[in-house]
């Protein structure tokens, strides 16, 4: 999985969806998906190559998400102006959040991303004159592209498409770049990089900024979509853990796991909770029960997460059928 | 005129002072020897050059450029670079991409950088390990890997922390020579060692420390018969 084309084949099948695909239930899981994908993608950027933890990502992605819903709601502005306040707030949060970096290591930094959430969820339910308090905000719909008020789920593939493919081009730079080899030796041993002159505060600062942002652009397109902001919901631990189980489950540190980790608990998520969840049949909340076991399973037996999994398995078997 | 200076150098640590006004100058393509029994300063003063701790008092300065209160990437990029005594590879990445990490702080060109790690891994003898990960050397392979890397960074002083430290005795000869060759290919070293052997077959010049203090400053043949720094290695019953 050394290459680009299992990620060419997995966008590849996610734009021949819709053309495909003419099943709401279903679009909608794949613009799930893509936008989970995404996010955990944005998460990876902090968490995966600057190995900067964050269990708070969710503080950024409920600013995109209320900056896009409150400018819309107040002042009648477009969810794309929303969408770049809310990056440009993140992008604030994330530099503070980065210097905090600096004096908080390992697991005391997860500890402050955690308690920052919190502060910002705080904030939200309680500031009842400007953000509707914990009742949340309705999205307005207005139809057009720039207000996006869009019903077609096939355009909604396609928005949350471009973002998911810009993402791990993010990940293709950071994987391949000058700074991404810095910013990996910052990761391996932050001492020995600043010995050997790469300047690891400004980078770990820049990185944990850039993926503030781009989780406040899912935030934003989150909150269009599903039509409705809970401050509950947006600014929850529950979201954060999403975001970085997706990478770890996915591979962290790696262009494409966030996807496939993002595909595959989506995809489990959907499916159990349609399966058990429904009212009647006595098995409320086994889904959990299910959902976690698979999750422990995975992490037993591909603990470096899935890329990596695949790609052994991918090198093993030439080798396996040449020596025979 | 000196290239790296190191002026009245004082650090303390709560009631310890672990360098006490140590000053001397180093010129360039000199070889210089930093010895002294355990805790006498030695890796201190390492620190403080490669700007890891900022001394109390004094500077240390790069060809007339103060590189006291620089950050050490800073100080790595102006041309000082080191070892670590406790070896840290990026024991995630391959032993290319360790040393690549050095090459990048010199050129952009993530290719280029490339070229001149292989390079690099080829005069410390470790071409061959250029795709292995960095975790499965041996502690005598990551002293060369080490050396590499801060080699890469194109530093105009090195400062080598316990070259043959922790290395079994056959790796060691392999390492003076290396050490030898970068010497006299007109590089300036500072060079930390506990081996006596071995400093005095490499050093044109010795400093010793004791107790955080300077107490010799010359020809290894000089310093290593010093009364006093005979007592700081054997105690005082040696002193003829």
């Amino acid at each position: 999985m050394k290459g680009t084309w299992p990620a060419v084949v997995f966008f590849a099948l996610a734009a021949l969806g819709p053309v495909v695909v003419r099943d709401a239930f279903l679009l909608d899981g794949l613009i799930l998906i893509l936008l989970w994908g995404a996010t955990a993608a944005a998460w990876n950027v902090a968490g995966g190559y600057a190995g900067q933890i964050s269990l708070g990502h969710a503080a950024f992605f409920g600013l995109g998400a209320y900056s896009a819903a409150l400018l819309g709601t107040r002042w009648g502005l477009s969810p794309w102006i929303g969408l770049l306040v809310g990056a440009v707030l993140a992008t604030v949060f994330g530099f503070v959040l980065g210097f905090l970096s600096n004096r908080l290591r390992g697991p005391y930094f997860v500890l402050a991303t955690i308690a920052f959430s919190q502060v910002l969820l705080i904030v939200a339910s309680r500031w009842r004159g400007f953000t509707a308090g914990s009742e949340g905000i309705p999205v307005p719909f207005r139809p057009g592209f720039w207000t996006l008020g869009i019903t077609d789920k096939r355009v909604w593939v396609a928005i949350v498409l471009v973002l998911a493919i810009f993402l791990y081009l993010v990940e293709l730079y950071l994987e391949r770049s000058r700074r991404g080899y810095q910013l990996a030796a910052v990761r391996e041993d932050e001492d020995a990089a600043l010995s050997l002159g790469v300047p690891a505060l400004r980078l770990k600062v820049a990185a944990i900024a850039a993926s503030a942002a781009l989780t406040a652009v899912s935030g934003a397109l989150w909150a269009q979509y599903v039509g409705f902001v809970d401050p509950f919901y947006v600014f929850s631990v529950d979201l954060s853990v999403r975001f970085a189980l997706a990478a770890i489950l996915g591979g962290i540190g790696t262009p494409l796991g966030p996807f496939l980790g993002a595909a595959l608990i989506t995809t489990l998520e959907t499916y159990l909770r349609a399966r058990f969840g429904g009212i009647g049949t006595g098995l409320i909340g086994i889904y959990l029960i299910i959902y976690g076991t698979a999750l422990i399973v995975m992490v037993r037996f591909a603990p470096q997460g899935l890329v990596p999994w695949i790609g052994q398995r991918l090198r093993r078997r030439p080798v396996a059928g040449s020596g025979s | 005129m000196s290239l790296l200076s190191v002026s009245g150098v004082t650090k303390r640590f709560g009631g310890i002072t672990a360098n006490r006004e140590i000053s001397f100058d180093v010129s360039a393509g000199e070889l210089i020897g930093i010895i002294g029994p355990n805790g006498s300063g030695k890796s201190t003063l390492f620190e403080i050059i490669s700007g890891f701790y900022h001394p109390d008092e004094g500077a240390v300065s790069l060809d007339g450029a103060r590189l006291t209160g620089l950050s050490p990437d800073h100080v790595c990029r102006l041309g000082v670079a080191r070892t670590f005594q406790k070896l840290r590879p990026f024991a995630g990445l391959t032993v290319v991409d360790n040393v690549m990490v050095g090459a990048l702080t010199r050129t952009r060109d993530v290719r280029h950088a490339r070229a001149r790690a292989r390079e690099l891994l080829d005069r410390v003898g470790l071409a061959e390990k250029g795709d292995a990960y960095a975790r499965t050397l041996s502690t005598g392979q990551r002293k060369r890997l080490e050396l590499a890397r801060a080699l890469a960074t194109e530093p105009r002083v090195l400062l080598l922390d316990e070259v043959t430290g922790g290395v079994d005795q056959r790796s060691i000869p392999g390492l003076v020579q290396l050490v030898r060759d970068l010497h006299r290919g007109g590089l300036t070293l500072l060079v930390v060692e506990h081996n006596m052997r071995v400093i005095t077959a490499v050093a044109q010049r010795i400093v010793a420390l004791y107790l955080g203090e300077k107490i010799a400053d010359g020809a290894p043949d000089v310093v290593t018969r010093d009364r006093r720094v005979v007592e700081a290695y054997l105690g005082q019953a040696y002193v003829q």
